[in-house]
């Protein structure tokens, strides 16, 4: 399936591409944190210090006011002053209104967002390329049925409608043990890694239809084609051409689709997490929601830091979506599928 | 098939799709856990009072006369009565959606009035600093969550510069052209309606002027690339007459269906904006009811919601089948 051909073509763009450097050193970058976020983190990112709140990042300072009691000439009185509060070496993004090391809480926010990116578009793939394969092979009321269906789909916003789903359904969250931790590798962090299960299964749910929009796209234009034909004659059975034939032909766009796709959950995700709608704590969207709170009282760095992370993961794999797009078929527009 | 004929069937289709957005929304509720009665009755409520209650709502019918009786009344417009706040859910929806409209409608001008020029000059210098700039500055956009850039323009054009206000609608655009009927300070109420729209607009906006730039330069650079704009060179029409009139408009065309279909991520992106800004639309609307388990108030707004991203790609269809008609032939 992988030809020569295609790995010649990936090598060959990828050379010509600075864009394309760039997508895959961001994207190894946040995959190494997300896989080994336990080494990386320097604290634990639900660590508590709330002697230690507030903190700015390295190379900033924050003025605060402070109010207290003091005695003076025999009466209480309210003394203002203002407390210039510094960049502690041990927190390099700082910490947040409850103490917590910002750094850390990215490190492992960026678990969260990859897990829940990359299982939400399996899981939406494995439920829309074989519908959109078997509708377009087959074609006639199958096909029907799954063009209306889409287009009733297609009619709730995405975010929409995971938030319907997530707020009547509940926010389940399983617990997976961190292995490392479990081997005592890193005893100070967090023991389990908490998968908001609900969001992964609702993601999906929201965004199969676009793959099955492209698989019955691929599978409209390849069921005419020669080979097809020609396989039908020598006795071959449908399912035989859809899974020998069809499918590895479709697979590109498929591809290209899914890498887009993980982007647009990523963006999703955070928007529920930001909302409150999802069954984790540990997510780049809540810390943008916890640090709403701070933007008007000068602490710019809690929301500020999650959003540039968020960003920087989704402008990496959209760059790796863009040189997959152009080394595979130049034909193929990658503009489907958004938050 | 004439172009009447086309709009017909694609309407025909839109009320079938409509249907199904209504049957999904019913559906909804029988597919969540809880009973809706929850929401209503007190929690020490007996078993006498919460039958009474199911009574009163049509609760303890089967599920068939519910729909029906649903459907009934959807098509008399009436969607119920709201059971947190008493109110009928048609004037609580139609309250709400101009709010919503205004606010995306405002985003897509904010998109459209930069993404075509900017993919044009984008693509008529490929390859030059414009040419990365506006590359750059789309790869961000698409990959910006709407409701962190909400925050950072919080951050710096309120907070810092104390310029714009944050939470709210302020006036509407009907107050703003009211104004000038009754010779009120039409600047006055035109700043007003400015300093609460502009930060929220560009926040939802800048996605999709991201997305046009993107589609517009790619488009572009395909139209530049054909026999007919080598020709008209040839011809010696002038460079600006080829790339506007000609070339920019056949880009426009698949465009316009893209955004036809990015609506829905329009109305998404309105729902959270509309939670940073505190909004008062519909998305602030479906968050509550949700959070409320207040039904009637949900399945309406759903309704509204889907119902409109049907018509406007109804319309969306039949404007590409008038630039376009090839597409009716099909």
């Amino acid at each position: 399936m992988v030809s020569s051909r295609v790995i010649r073509n990936l090598k060959k763009e990828f050379r010509q591409s600075g864009l394309a450097k760039l997508g895959l050193a961001l994207v190894v970058i946040i995959v190494l944190a997300a896989v080994f976020a336990p080494f990386i983190a320097p604290h634990n990112p639900n660590d508590q210090q709330l002697n230690q709140s507030e903190l700015p990042p390295i190379g900033f300072s924050q003025t605060e006011e402070r109010t207290s009691s003091q005695m003076v000439d025999g009466e209480i009185q309210t003394v203002t002053e203002e407390v210039e509060i510094t960049a502690d070496p041990a927190h390099v993004f700082g910490t947040d209104g409850l103490g917590r090391d910002m750094f850390s809480r990215v490190v492992y926010g960026a678990r969260t967002s990859l897990v829940v990116g990359v299982l939400g578009t399996l899981l939406a793939a494995s439920i829309g390329v074989p519908v959109g394969l078997l509708a377009g092979y087959h074609r006639g009321r199958v096909d029907d049925a799954l063009m209306r269906i889409a287009d009733i789909s297609l009619a709730f916003p995405s975010l929409v409608l995971a938030v319907a789903l997530i707020g009547l359904w509940g926010r389940a969250a399983v617990n997976v043990p961190d292995p490392f931790v479990v081997a005592g590798l890193a005893p100070e962090m967090p023991s389990s890694f908490v998968l908001p299960i609900t969001v992964v299964i609702v993601v999906g749910l929201v965004n199969w239809v676009w793959f099955a929009r492209v698989a019955r796209g691929e599978a409209l234009s390849l069921r005419g084609q020669e080979y097809v034909k020609a396989s039908r004659a020598l006795g071959a059975g449908d399912n035989t051409i859809i899974l020998r034939h069809v499918l590895p032909n479709a697979i590109t766009p498929i591809i290209v689709l899914g890498t887009v796709q993980v982007a647009a959950i990523i963006l999703l995700e955070s928007s529920l997490s930001f909302l409150g709608f999802s069954g984790t704590t540990l997510s780049w969207g809540f810390d943008i929601a916890q640090g709403r709170d701070y933007v008007s009282s000068g602490q710019w760095w809690i929301a500020s830091i999650p959003g540039l992370a968020i960003m920087l993961s989704v402008i990496g794999i959209n760059l790796l979506g863009d040189w997959l797009r152009d080394a595979l078929d130049p034909g193929i527009e990658g503009e489907g599928g958004a938050a | 098939m004439s172009l009447g004929r086309f709009a017909l069937k694609r309407s025909l289709q839109g009320i079938g799709v409509v249907w199904g957005v209504i049957t999904v929304v019913f559906a909804l509720r029988f597919v969540t856990p809880g009973s809706p009665i929850n929401a209503v009755a007190p929690l020490d409520a007996s078993q006498e009072t919460r039958q009474a209650i199911a009574a009163e709502l049509g609760l303890d019918q089967p599920l068939y006369v519910q729909y029906g009786r649903y459907v009934f009344e959807l098509l008399q417009g009436d969607m119920g009565r709201s059971y947190i706040r008493g109110q009928e859910v048609t004037t609580l929806v139609f309250e709400r959606l101009p709010a919503t409209v205004e606010l995306a409608v405002a985003a897509s001008v904010v998109a459209i009035v930069l993404a075509i020029p900017l993919g044009v000059i984008s693509a008529t210098n490929r390859n030059d600093p414009v040419d990365y700039g506006a590359t750059l500055l789309s790869l961000g956009g698409i990959s910006t969550p709407n409701f962190w850039l909400g925050i950072m323009l919080i951050l710096i054009f309120a907070v810092e510069f104390n310029i714009f206000n944050t939470s709210g609608r302020g006036v509407d655009v009907g107050d703003v052209a009211l104004s000038v009927v009754n010779a009120e300070p039409f600047v006055g109420t035109l700043l007003t309606w400015l300093a609460y729209i502009t930060l929220p607009a560009i926040a939802l906006g800048t996605y999709f002027m991201a997305l046009i730039t993107r589609l517009t330069r790619s488009g572009m650079l395909d139209e530049l690339s054909q026999g007919y704009v080598q020709a008209a060179r040839a011809k010696g029409l002038p460079r600006t007459l080829i790339r506007y009139k000609h070339a920019l408009r056949n880009t426009l065309i698949p465009v316009i269906t893209v955004l036809g279909l990015q609506l829905g991520t329009l109305i998404g992106g309105a729902v959270i904006t509309e939670a940073v800004f505190s909004w008062p639309g519909l998305g602030t609307l479906v968050i509550e009811s949700i959070n409320q388990r207040d039904w009637p108030a949900l399945q309406g707004s759903l309704i509204v919601i889907g119902t409109s991203f049907v018509l406007v790609n109804i319309l969306v269809d039949v404007v590409y089948a008038y630039l376009d008609p090839e597409v009716v032939t099909d």
